[in-house]
């Protein structure tokens, strides 16, 4: 449930603050013991809905089903994750609400008003704002995966959980789900890619080259190269980053054994964060960067992989 | 006076720009390394309109004049100037059919040149010299309804891939001697012959052409016996010295953008070396290139969409923007310093882009024999 | 296959190159945008794309509209000249400084004004904002479905479509009835280019200019006053790299980095 755990948490935190309920809502076929664990990570009640309609996430009836509970008991504040579903889901139901929505909060607080605040970026980072939601109920607002830390359980807690009857049928719905098919995520180019892992000179050899790609695997990451890497074809000519190459605006880019000469930090340098990894503690890509790391790659990047995997 | 440019022309800018930057910009290395004509791109640009610019409405083309002709070729040179050069050569052939052809031979060759099925060239030079137009040895001969040519064309650019060309060939002597016919690829005794190995423009084809005997009816004369030399002289002033210099100022555009964007990065001394006055005053002198060819281009397209003879213009034009491009392309050179020299930077590209527009329809020397008629005149 | 006919909602965003020049007030708390030219949203041309495509099958109509300044007339223009049949903007100083809900209910007003139609197409997100939420909160005032995210779209037979929804691990295959609003993504298609062809007919073609008063709309829900949201504070982000060095094991630092860039949100 990823970052719907991630929401309990900061809706408790919220919660705590206001002095009020924090309810979850669970829609799906089968999935009762989801709702106990929502309660021991901090929801005080469940709303539990279930068909074999809702087993995968249908926009029709799932706006419908959590629109009405939502008019019924009128919540303060509404949150949800900033994922394909909440994306989908949200302005739906805030347009059926006649609410606000702030999407891909970066921060969420309450001032002394009980005003939720929401902290969004805009033009791509380049501008943080502010926003609030001052006369309509509920405020929501979305978060994306991994930007609130995620709670603890904590035992002992106790939680109601209302089952709520779904009387819904597809026939009376105007959509339809036909298929829902998994497939092995396509590589990103490397233009577009979110987070980027390159690497220089000193990956050494492909052995090397192969730790480079297994980090950037255990990301999600778009793989890219210095000039020396293309030469010794470890990598390809499309993914050469820098002044020959191509430019990349990552949320995150790693530097893994590149020096930081200049055509190549130009097509680096609009990232959000650099974080940088070469055992010359000289190297001009520590001036450069957010975090360095002044190491062997090669005992820093499997460690490090590993750890990111356990996150996901 | 009025300076600036229509919406529609912004927007006729905008569009070519468009188009370099998403489908030949990524293949401007592969062409200047193998120097293969991307027949795909010029595919794509037929189907878009970019061929027939200068071709009537009725005839399938955009008739949009010189202006809107030369902002097309300056955002294609922008990218490449191997591929402006392609398609300014093609409306360099196209052009006498527009201008001196009969209805019935614009019916048979325009709509399917507008449609870039056949792209197209003019073909004047030849061995014995292309700045000594009267001394051409092609040779063509009245038999019953045909005339038989005989010759050899030499540095001739799109020699292998026009399909439509304008032939200069001498039915008499002197001025009044020579005729310009329309030939097709197809007819017999035609074919193109070398294709030269050229240092820059390269991914444009330039070669020979061959005429043994090649037969063509006498319904391909454009205009008539001896109107030749008016012709030719006429379209290459025209249309052959603007196309370049639009090409041109392309280029002396990339350079500004390459030495302006390189200076503010490389940073030496601590300092980015755009604040070196030394890199300063060589970003300037580009600059000023850059508008001063621009205004010479665009006052002498603006001079021939009124419909005036501005031969002078038109080779002062030719004369500023080709030696401008050159300079600037060395100046840009010398900014990227050791960087300059790699092929795998542009600027070197630049260089060896522009010096081919020098010799390209008429050479500097030859520019100002053209501005001195004029400039004699003047008090 | 029966005629299908679409609507196109069209947004012009800042150029991104010229990003760096967007000026903050820090009285106002507003963004100064001037000199900074717009282009069209790029996945709002691959729902225009997209829209041809149907229409070069199906025989309808194209049509574009956008809320935006009276400055879109040439975003619009240029969709006209890429292949929409017809535009239309949706301007005046009342829709100013609408958050997505009050957007989303003045295209719904205007497309239940533009009459019947098939489908209405947009891109998913926008350059600048990048909510994604126009396009469901539209379906949501015209009271008909959506679906985002889509990928593909198969126009079928009996006045419905079947629609490829791409999510983080694969995809979901999805038929509705329409009329339907469908936000697309990039791998959608390949957008045509501007076609020099169409330049001349686009800079003459009317494109009617609609104001609140050409709308059936409730006044207090249009523009700042409309909207449910507001900017309470606006600011820069520092973008000084921090040069912060981080040591130890290599576990120990892959523990703190992780933990770091997580914080930062960037992981």
């Amino acid at each position: 449930m990823g970052v719907s755990i991630e929401m309990v948490g900061c809706g408790r935190k919220i919660a705590e603050k206001l002095k009020t309920e924090l309810a979850a809502v669970l829609l799906g076929h089968d999935v009762k013991d989801l709702a106990d664990q929502l309660v021991a990570y901090g929801a005080d009640k469940v709303y539990l809905a279930e068909s074999e309609l809702l087993r995968f996430y249908h926009s029709e009836a799932y706006a419908i089903i959590i629109g009405e509970l939502a008019k019924k008991h009128r919540p303060e504040i509404f949150l949800l994750g900033s994922t394909s579903t909440g994306r989908d889901l949200a302005p739906r139901i805030a347009a059926k609400l006649c609410t606000g929505l702030t999407a891909d909060c970066m921060s969420l607080d309450v001032d002394d008003k009980g005003r939720l605040l929401q902290v969004v970026p805009a033009f791509g980072g380049n501008v943080m704002a502010t926003v609030i939601c001052p006369v309509h109920r509920p405020q929501m607002a979305t978060v994306r995966p991994g930007v609130m830390k995620p709670p603890e359980i904590v035992g002992g807690r106790h939680g109601e959980v209302v089952e709520i009857p779904v009387d819904l049928k597809e026939e009376d719905l105007n959509i339809r789900i036909l298929d829902v098919v998994t497939e092995e995520p396509r590589a990103a180019p490397i233009e577009t890619a979110d987070v980027v892992v390159a690497g220089g000179w000193g990956v050494g050899n492909t052995d090397g080259w192969r730790l480079i790609e297994e980090l950037a695997r255990s990301m999600d990451a778009a793989v890219g190269a210095t000039r020396p890497p293309v030469d010794e074809k470890w990598a390809s000519e499309d993914q050469l980053i820098g002044q020959s190459g191509k430019t990349v605006r990552p949320r995150l880019y790693v530097g893994v054994a590149i020096s930081g000469a200049m055509q190549h930090l130009v097509g680096v340098q609009d990232s959000k964060v650099i974080v940088a990894i070469n055992k010359d503690p000289n190297a001009p890509i520590f001036k450069a960067s957010d975090f360095g790391i002044v190491a062997d790659f090669r005992d820093v990047v499997p460690p490090l992989a590993d750890a990111i995997r356990k996150l996901r | 006076m009025e300076f600036g440019f229509t919406s529609e022309q912004e927007m006729l800018r905008k569009s070519a720009r468009e188009f370099a930057e998403a489908e030949i910009r990524p293949r401007v290395r592969d062409m200047d390394e193998t120097g293969k004509v991307p027949m795909d791109i010029l595919d794509k640009m037929a189907k878009l309109g970019f061929m027939g610019v200068m071709i009537p409405r009725e005839y399938g083309g955009l008739e949009m004049g010189h202006i809107a002709r030369t902002i097309v070729l300056e955002e294609i040179g922008r990218v490449s100037a191997a591929m402006a050069n392609t398609l300014q050569i093609t409306h360099l052939g196209i052009s006498p059919i527009v201008t001196d052809g009969t209805e019935d031979q614009k019916r048979r060759w325009l709509p399917m040149l507008a449609r870039g099925e056949k792209l197209s060239t003019f073909a004047v030079t030849e061995p014995t010299g292309g700045s000594d137009v009267l001394g051409i040895q092609t040779t063509a001969k009245r038999e019953g309804d045909e005339y038989v040519i005989n010759g050899r064309k030499c540095f001739i650019s799109n020699s292998h891939l026009a399909g439509v060309l304008g032939i200069l060939a001498k039915t008499g002597e002197g001025p009044k001697g020579l005729t310009t016919f329309v030939v097709q690829s197809d007819s017999p005794g035609f074919r193109p012959g070398r294709e030269e190995n050229k240092f820059g423009l390269r991914g444009a084809n330039t070669g020979e052409l061959i005429l043994e005997n090649c037969r063509v009816p006498k319904e391909n004369v454009l205009g008539k016996e001896g109107d030749g030399l008016r012709i030719a002289l006429g379209t290459i002033s025209n249309v052959g010295r603007p196309g370049i210099n639009a090409a041109a100022l392309g280029i002396i555009r990339s350079c500004l953008e390459e030495a302006v964007r390189y200076s503010k990065q490389r940073v030496l001394y601590g300092k980015p070396i755009s604040e070196l006055q030394a890199v300063q005053w060589n970003l300037t002198d580009i600059y000023m290139d850059y508008e001063a060819s621009r205004l010479l281009t665009y006052y002498s397209a603006w001079l021939r969409d009124k419909g005036e003879r501005c031969d002078a213009e038109n080779a002062m034009a030719k004369f500023c923007a080709t030696e401008a491009a050159v300079r600037c392309a060395k100046k840009t050179i010398d900014i990227f310093g050791a960087y300059g020299c790699m092929m795998e930077f542009a600027p070197q590209r630049l260089l060896r882009d522009a010096e081919l527009f020098i010799s390209g329809a008429g050479t500097s020397e030859i520019m100002r024999l053209v501005m001195i008629r004029k400039v004699l005149t003047l008090a | 296959m029966s005629r299908v006919n679409c609507i196109v909602c069209l947004k012009p965003v800042p150029d991104p190159r010229r990003w760096s020049e967007l000026a903050l007030d820090p009285i106002t708390k507003t963004l100064r945008r001037e000199g900074i030219p717009s282009l069209l949203n790029p996945l709002d041309k691959h729902a225009l794309e997209e829209a041809l495509r149907i229409k070069e099958r199906s025989g309808g109509t194209v049509t574009v509209i956008s809320m935006a300044p009276l400055t879109a007339n040439d975003v619009l223009r240029e969709a006209i000249a890429i292949g929409a049949d017809g535009a239309v903007l949706l301007s005046h100083k009342s829709f100013a400084g609408a958050d997505t809900l009050a957007t989303s209910y003045v295209l719904a007003a205007a497309v239940k004004k533009l009459g019947e139609f098939d489908l209405l197409l947009c891109g998913n997100q926008s350059l600048d904002g990048g909510t994604g939420q126009v396009g469901p909160e539209i379906a949501e005032f015209l009271g008909i479905p959506h679906v985002t995210y889509v990928r593909r779209i198969d126009v079928l037979d009996r006045g419905a479509v079947r629609v490829e929804r791409a999510l983080e691990y694969g995809y979901m295959v999805i038929e509705g009835r329409m009329p339907l609003v469908l936000s697309v993504v990039d791998e959608i298609n390949v957008p045509r280019h501007i076609s020099l062809m169409r330049i001349s007919d686009a800079m003459q073609a009317e494109i009617p200019v609609w104001t609140s008063r050409d709308l059936d709309i409730d006044s207090g829900r249009i523009g700042l006053l409309g909207s449910p949201t507001q900017v309470a504070d606006l600011f820069l982000p520092t973008i000084k790299r921090r040069r912060e060095m981080i040591t130890g094991a290599p576990d120990t630092v892959s523990k703190l980095l992780i933990q770091k860039l997580r914080e930062l949100g960037v992981l």
